[in-house]
């Protein structure tokens, strides 16, 4: 099955490794995904504050090449790619004129015929295949995750997302097809505060600490998560936040890819996952999840 | 404390352009408060989109446009999930950012505004963002106006809590110094150089109040 990429600037900087564990799960799950050619920034939620018109055209530029590519269905593991994606399409949908004005410019043009997936549907669609529950080689016990979905791929912006907004239910589902526990908690749609981190610090640490605090009370012992901006936040600046505000444990945060691929059998160092901040390996020694992997 | 003069053609101009440029529609709040209660910065700044919709819809055009949920808030919709009217208004402070900025009124939070700036100049430039060039941007702007100031703890504090997480990124090979390009960078340079033609157009037919 061909699936059309949006990787985004994230996973080809700051989270290159989330773009090759995707690539690497993927596969292994029989999905060929194929990188849409000369892709540009989304934008990000900044160009929504900067100028309404760069906001729709930045990421249409995006759709356009997808489709003109002949895709029908693009995966945007990025929930910040996705949900601008998704807003430019929708408003494109919504006023016939701008899109002809964007299109004037573009190459590539939109026609609004692409259809726009979370990592998390396209997993739970893979996974829902018969057979692939024997593939669960390393089944996740003595894990208790915290899944963490952030605020952006839940928001709906008047269009039906496929969970729900509220409660999503998604991640937990395949954490639990792989084997590992879940729990209810308060702040699975909580926002971490995103690029706040940076310009806003004080008001984003409490937001995260607001979230670890939750996670540890339900005696979670890592915290997963699909959107690399919630990832780098919650584990780079996780020392920082924790100590201005009185926390003592500290909680591996993985990609969901990263526990797809040790349930799958993939072996730890193809994962390419030593460049977590808070350290990810104790746990998985700790639970032996990986172990036979070493010995093939 | 500022008086406020009510004037009910300006309070509905107002309003409306509000409701047209966010796209959301701000009569129909009830003033209910789920958005407060849902508010993820609500609590930390004292201040929830209620009573910003509020001041909107009442025409308060200077309390709307110089508060600080306008910047802080953090984009995260939970207020339009929870809103029994479908009322977005993260987009509504989306909006009146824009207008702000369009009545060169200084930002509440400006770091935060400066770093928005950065991104977008950063990614129209290139096509892609580059994280480290646009951070630097972004530092240069406000370190830049912390001096101007004279505020220059501030400075040190910036500058000690970025290298900080600088230091941390190298560590973990998460900085990427190759410059990321997108062939077709014109088309998305043209983008913003629309954009910034409509910003200059549109301060023509608001004149600066
Ligand atoms: S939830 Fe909606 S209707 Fe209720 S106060 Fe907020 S914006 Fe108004
Ligand atoms: S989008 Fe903004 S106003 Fe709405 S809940 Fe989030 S932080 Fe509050």
């Amino acid at each position: 099955m061909d699936l059309a990429y949006y990787p985004g600037c994230s996973l080809h900087q700051s989270s290159q490794f989330y773009d090759h564990q995707t690539r690497l799960v993927f596969s292994t799950l029989g999905i060929d995904l194929k990188e849409i050619n000369d892709w540009s920034c989304c934008g990000a939620t900044s160009a929504g504050k900067f100028d309404d018109f760069l906001a729709v055209a930045l990421p249409a530029r995006n759709l356009g090449i997808a489709e003109t590519s002949g895709y029908h269905e693009m995966v945007v593991p990025c929930s910040g790619c996705y949900s601008s994606l998704l807003m430019s399409q929708v408003r494109l949908k919504e006023n016939p004129s701008l899109l002809s004005e964007i299109n004037r410019d573009l190459t590539a043009k939109v026609d609004g015929s692409l259809k726009l997936l979370t990592i998390l549907e396209v997993l739970l669609r893979a996974t829902a295949e018969a057979g692939v529950k024997e593939r669960v080689v390393h089944p996740l016990k003595g894990l208790k995750a915290a899944c963490y979905y952030g605020c952006m791929t839940r928001f709906a912006y008047d269009v039906p997302v496929s969970d729900n907004v509220e409660n999503p239910r998604g991640m937990e589902t395949l954490v639990e097809f792989f084997g590992a526990e879940t729990m209810d908690w308060s702040y699975k749609t909580a926002c971490c505060g995103a690029s706040a981190a940076i310009n806003d610090p004080d008001t984003a640490f409490r937001l995260m600490a607001k979230i670890m605090k939750d996670a540890l009370a339900r005696k979670a012992n890592c915290i997963v998560t699909t959107c690399p901006m919630c990832q780098l936040n919650l584990d780079a600046y996780q020392e920082r936040f924790c100590n201005a505000h009185g926390i003592y444990e500290r909680l591996p945060v993985y990609f969901i890819t990263e526990l797809a691929g040790l349930a799958l059998g993939l072996p730890i160092e193809s994962l390419n996952m030593k460049q977590h901040f808070v350290d990810v390996t104790g746990l998985i020694n700790e639970t032996r999840i990986a172990d036979d992997t070493l010995t093939p | 404390m500022d008086v406020w003069t009510y004037d009910p053609a300006d309070a509905k101009q107002f309003a409306i352009e509000v409701m047209e440029r966010s796209n959301q529609n701000i009569f129909a709040c009830y003033q209910c408060r789920r958005c407060a209660s849902g508010c993820t910065v609500g609590e930390e700044i004292g201040f929830t989109p209620d009573r910003l919709i509020r001041m909107v819809i009442t025409g308060n055009r200077k309390a709307a446009l110089e508060n600080a949920l306008v910047w802080q808030c953090v984009s995260c919709y939970t207020c339009g999930t929870r809103c029994p009217n479908n009322i977005q208004g993260g987009r509504i402070t989306e909006t009146l950012k824009k207008m702000s900025r369009e009545e060169s009124i200084t930002p509440r939070s400006p770091t935060i505004a400066y770093f928005h700036d950065s991104f977008v100049t950063g990614c129209t430039r290139w096509g892609r963002v580059n994280e480290i060039q646009f951070m630097g941007a972004y530092e240069i702007k406000s370190i830049a106006k912390n001096l101007v100031n004279l505020h220059f703890t501030d400075v040190w504090k910036e500058i000690r809590e970025q290298s900080l997480l600088l230091k941390a990124l190298f560590k973990q090979r998460r900085i990427h110094l190759k410059l990321q390009t997108a062939k077709g960078r014109n088309e998305v340079r043209a983008f913003y150089k629309k954009a910034m033609q409509k910003k200059t157009k549109s301060r023509n037919v608001f004149p600066q109040r």
